[in-house]
């Protein structure tokens, strides 16, 4: 058996009367591509945020890297080595692309003020910003404001920083959106490749393509609930999937 | 030099130095204050009171102003930083209010009458006025600039300038947005502090007015109108501020409209102040002198 690196459990997020979440559990494995998918404000985005600290859940526990991590800061996790991407993107629109990057790069050294106050303008840091520039293909635009760039380099320039601060897990959320033709195989190479360091990806994906060929298992939310959870020809065939996705009678998208 | 010059030029490096402060806090990690003046007041008076009433020289009670200032914008700043950005801008209005409230009522810091007395800075047994004190400000401004210049190269200050470009994406890279803030905040009131003592010694007497709510803005003006977040425009913004109503005379008396005027069109027309990116002085620097860059 694989080891568990997250597991969430009875995972629920309440907004006054609404049930963004409610009551999810599945596990992710070391070295695992879980795809987290269903339709539009499914609880996907809100799922993140609860795994990431950005919110507190209403009930349930999350284990991540053998602690109980829900409550905890979404710098505590990212710390902890869980990298994120933001589905509606976050640049810091000011900084150039590569020191983008190198304020991710710098994640061991805000955890304590000493460490904070050495300089982050050497070498060998901006070398590894320049490297995982070149992993997602913006070495070319390092030197850019992060600001002026379309929204198919932006996916690329957070995936960069979550690459920088994830050595456990990153969370993906739809960075295939947006994207040329041209720009999803190197990409999706990539997440395949991420996993072969050693690091798991848990990934929202609504191209189905995309996601039916990374994930190595599906978790399916719809309304806040999990509805199914398996291999990805075992979910695309599930009639609860298909009803959810195409409401009843329909069977073109999921395939 | 006439004296009359050095005393102005006195005033803008003290100015200088407060705006430095300000500009660690607005500029680098992008929280809006309106009430830095506080801070400057709260180190001028803390200087007069440790040599007029403890007996301490300006020497020895330096690092304790220095520290004491520091301690009070931490103990406001981890209230006001929890608040949203909007609402920090009136938290440190009303710091301001209150700061010179208590100056101007609680008799232990001299009410209404302010504080007189205060001594000269000595230096190896020689009183420091004139040239020379404008020289003790200069090198205070110079190493207020070296502290900036390496925040700025720090993680720390980078961390800063996450946190002022998005909050949010900043904390899931493991910057904890209170510790940075604060960080910020803190260094910022210190110098504010600084720049406060060196005012106190310099005008040997003051009063609660000096360090009023105008003078805030006027701060935040200088931050403004030099370049938020650029290593020598608030220095560039006390030039022009402080000596701007001093060569006319007749804008002395309107000079706090100026600065709110100043502000607002700065804001809408050159918000990244003139040593900012992209701003008119930058153009103009790089059609004069083709391949050098302006300072920022
Ligand atoms: N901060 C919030 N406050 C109130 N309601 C919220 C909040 N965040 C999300 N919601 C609601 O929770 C539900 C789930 O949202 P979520 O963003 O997780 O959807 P999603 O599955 O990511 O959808 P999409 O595919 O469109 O991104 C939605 O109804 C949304 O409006
Ligand atoms: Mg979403």
């Amino acid at each position: 058996m694989k080891k568990v690196l997250l597991s969430v459990r009875d995972l629920a997020k309440h907004f006054g009367g609404l049930r963004a979440v409610d009551g999810v559990s599945f596990d992710l494995h070391e070295r695992e591509i879980l795809g987290l998918l269903g339709p539009n404000g499914a609880g996907k985005t809100v799922c993140f945020n609860l795994i990431s600290g950005v919110y507190t859940p209403t009930a349930g526990e999350i284990h991540f890297a053998g602690i109980r991590s829900d409550g905890l800061p979404p710098h505590r996790m990212a710390a902890l080595g869980l990298g994120r991407t933001f589905q509606i993107v976050k640049p810091f629109s000011n900084l150039t692309v590569l020191d983008n990057v190198i304020v991710a790069c710098g994640v061991d050294r805000y955890r304590s003020l000493a460490r904070s106050f050495g300089g982050w303008t050497g070498a060998a840091v901006r070398k590894k910003a320049v490297e995982l520039l070149e992993r997602v293909g913006l070495a070319d635009e390092a030197d850019r404001k992060a600001g002026l760039l379309p929204l198919g380099h932006l996916r690329r320039l957070e995936i960069a920083r979550a690459l920088a601060v994830g050595y456990r897990l990153i969370l993906l959320d739809e960075s295939f959106s947006g994207l040329r033709e041209e720009e999803i195989a190197p990409l999706m190479d990539l997440v395949a490749r991420i996993r072969q360091d050693g690091i798991s990806v848990l990934l929202i994906e609504h191209n189905m393509r995309v996601a039916m060929k990374l994930s190595d298992r599906i978790v399916v939310l719809d309304h806040g609930r999990k509805i199914a959870e398996g291999l990805p020809g075992e979910v695309a065939r599930d009639p609860l999937v298909i009803e959810a996705y195409l409401g009843r009678g329909g069977s073109s998208r999921v395939a | 030099m006439n004296a009359y010059v050095v005393t102005v030029a006195t005033l803008v490096a003290i100015q200088s130095i407060v705006a430095c402060g300000l500009n660690v806090v607005v500029g680098y990690a992008g929280q809006i204050s309106l009430g830095h003046a506080a801070f400057f007041g709260i180190g001028a008076y803390a200087s007069a009171l440790l040599t007029t009433k403890a007996g301490l020289t300006f020497w020895t009670a330096l690092p304790l102003v220095i520290a004491i200032t520091g301690l009070v914008g931490l103990l406001l700043g981890i209230p006001s930083l929890r608040v949203r950005d909007d609402f920090l801008a009136i938290t440190t209005i009303g710091i301001n209010f209150i700061v010179e409230a208590v100056f101007l009522y609680v008799p232990f810091f001299g009410g209404a009458l302010g504080i007189g007395g205060i001594p000269r800075v000595t230096f190896f047994h020689v009183k420091m006025k004139g040239l020379p004190y404008l020289y003790l400000c200069l090198a205070f401004l110079a190493l207020v600039l070296l502290v900036c210049r390496w925040f700025t190269r720090s993680w720390a200050g980078l961390a800063c300038f996450a946190l002022r470009e998005d909050e949010t994406a900043a904390a899931s890279m493991g910057i904890s947005p209170v510790r940075f803030k604060l960080l910020a905040f803190v260094l910022g009131t210190a110098m504010a502090g600084l720049g406060g003592a060196l005012y106190a010694h310099f005008m040997r007497f003051i009063s609660a007015g000096d360090f009023s709510f105008p003078v805030s803005v006027m701060l935040l003006s200088m931050v403004v109108l030099g370049g938020m977040g650029t290593l020598w425009g608030p220095t560039l913004g006390a030039v022009i501020l402080v000596s701007l109503p001093e060569l006319f005379r007749p804008l002395l008396e309107i000079r706090f409209l100026i600065y709110t005027l100043l502000l607002l069109l700065m804001i809408r027309f050159q918000p990244g102040g003139l040593l900012g990116e992209a701003s008119l002085v930058r153009r103009v620097f790089s059609r004069l002198m083709p391949g050098k860059e302006a300072p920022r």
